[in-house]
């Protein structure tokens, strides 16, 4: 039986790119679930890209969610510095309500984010400005200690294409130290690091991610298949991890 | 990697070599349809097929004892040949072009590559590389030497090159392959003088699409200069790989990876993601190198 495939880092929706030189998308969802389906990719966790308010895409995110039951699944995204004091609110209702099932912290996650997700026990995906930051551990010390409950998620193993490549030791060592650490895969372009990441960190912590549609699910799908992992492993990083992270 | 426990469908997919044909049908993917554990179904791949050539990899060490440079970045440290052998072969590529890591100057990085292409004949092609700004003055001789008497084919360059350096390549009539560290604008200052000289664009202008503008800008200026080409080595950001599939001739468009750094396997496959008509891809997988390279490798 094939095994279920979750993305756990796709996008819809008008903003942003979240990498740079940044430019303005719409990333159309028709165009993503073809995509994806090119891919052998069964669900998506989709987010907004990068907005300066988040509720009325986060809105969006949901509705296309329920249109796509069996294809998307949707994640928050707040800034947690310019929504400080309205966050819990709005994060409560997205996920209670409109049935969203992660955030994506679009800044340093403050005690107000990281206590909400306790809270509802959804996930944190954070990618930490590496332009404030001299590598994602320097981020993550404090977050990862402090709220030992919240799992978070460090996409691009912790490097996006691979362009700050010593970012991915670091992102290994995270999940080395913390238990409650993830690495996602996508734009992992020095492939070493994806490889070495398979050999050193329990498959339970990898999680398959494209970055789609900025980036190639097809391609980023190969990039996992190319790590020729016993079956069992691969399908935790394919989706088991995801689906045991939603609770699906 | 660990192959026991593997399933024979999955056994099927990884003997095939992973060698990729795109079919001209989406349905033969197979993917997502149960019908095989397999990403892909496997192609016909590797029989009675033309050479493929990636024309873009580095091999050495650095060659600067005493400086930080030795030991700071991967790609400045060492690039290790048995590993581009390794996956060249799993990926189908039947040959690759090698030319040195970052050095100051390059007579010793470039008698390493001469070493390594005679210790495989078969399967590198070696690019002498030099830089205009630590060696003026010397790289005509050294060049002259290298093509000559060493037997490399081309020149890699990561510093804008000098009317020696230009006039050199011009008269050895071999194809230069000029990383212009996203400045792709810089080609303009000398390709207008030198209509004869078969310049390569590595990374269709953007390594790892970092700067995703300079895509369209080496897209425009192959449009508009037919003796450019871009090689696709690293291009993260492939929406640009399939731009410039439509929009340039076949010819212009070269298959590179940028190894070890970067993965030919993973690199080769979006080049197949295409699904380009047999002769085009042909000719971007080996075909176009091997005619700038004179018909011989």
């Amino acid at each position: 039986m094939k095994a279920l495939v979750i993305d756990s880092d796709a996008q819809i929706g008008v903003g942003e790119t979240w990498g740079s030189p940044r430019r303005p998308v719409d990333y159309k969802v028709e165009a993503l679930l073809a995509r994806s389906a090119e891919a052998g990719i069964d669900r998506s966790c989709v987010m907004a890209p990068r907005n300066t308010l988040y509720d009325s895409p986060n809105k969006q995110v949901a509705e296309l969610c329920e249109k796509y039951p069996a294809k998307l699944i949707g994640f928050a995204v707040h800034n947690p510095q310019r929504e400080a004091g309205q966050l819990r609110r709005t994060l409560s209702e997205e996920v209670k309500v409109m049935g969203l099932k992660g955030v994506r912290s679009d800044g340093h996650p403050t005690r107000e984010l990281l206590d909400a997700a306790v809270e509802l026990n959804t996930p944190v995906v954070y990618y930490p400005d590496l332009s404030e930051y001299p590598g994602p551990a320097r981020a993550y010390y404090m977050i990862a200690t402090a709220y030992p409950s919240v799992t978070f998620i460090l996409p691009h193993l912790g490097a996006y294409r691979s362009w700050q490549w010593w970012a991915h030791y670091e992102a290994m060592d995270l999940v080395k130290r913390f238990p409650n650490i993830y690495v996602g895969t996508s734009s992992v372009v020095s492939r070493k690091y994806l490889e070495m990441a398979a050999r050193e960190l329990p498959p339970q912590r990898i999680l398959f991610g494209s970055n789609a549609p900025e980036l190639d699910p097809r391609v980023e799908m190969y990039s996992v298949k190319l790590l020729k992992l016993p079956e069992q492993s691969e399908a935790l990083i394919l989706g088991d991890n995801m689906r045991r992270l939603l609770r699906l | 990697m660990a192959s026991r426990g593997i399933n024979p469908s999955r056994r099927t997919f990884l003997t095939s070599g992973g060698a990729l044909l795109a079919s001209q049908a989406v349905s033969r993917w197979a993917i997502g349809s149960g019908k095989n554990d397999g990403f892909i179904s496997p192609g016909q791949g590797g029989q009675g097929k033309s050479l493929v050539i990636d024309c873009h990899a580095h091999v050495g060490i650095c060659r600067e004892p005493g400086t930080t440079q030795e030991l700071s970045a991967p790609w400045e440290t060492v690039a290790d040949p048995e590993l581009i052998l390794r996956h060249a072969r799993e990926a189908g590529i039947d040959k690759t072009v090698i030319f040195p890591i970052n050095n100051t100057s390059y007579k010793e990085a470039n008698e390493d590559i001469a070493r390594m292409c005679q210790r495989y004949p078969e399967k590198f092609i070696g690019f002498a590389r030099h830089d205009a700004q630590t060696e003026s003055g010397k790289i005509r001789s050294m060049l002259f030497h290298e093509v000559h008497d060493l037997g490399l084919r081309g020149l890699k360059l990561h510093t804008q090159p000098n009317p020696e350096i230009l006039d050199a390549a011009k008269e050895l009539g071999i194809p230069i392959l000029y990383d212009s560290n996203e400045h792709v604008e810089l080609f303009e200052e000398f390709l207008p003088s030198y209509p004869t000289v078969n310049f390569i664009i590595p990374h269709l202008g953007s390594d790892q699409s970092a700067n995703w503008p300079g895509h369209l800008m080496a897209i425009d200026l192959a449009k508009r200069y037919p003796n450019v080409h871009l090689d696709t080595a690293a291009v993260v950001m492939t929406r640009y790989l399939e731009k410039a599939a439509k929009e340039l001739p076949a010819e212009q468009i070269l298959f590179g990876s940028d190894e070890p750094e970067i993965d030919c396997r993973l690199e080769i496959f979006k080049i197949r993601l295409l699904n380009l008509p047999k002769e085009k891809e042909e000719l971007i997988l080996g075909g176009n190198i091997l005619r700038l390279l004179g018909g011989r490798v």
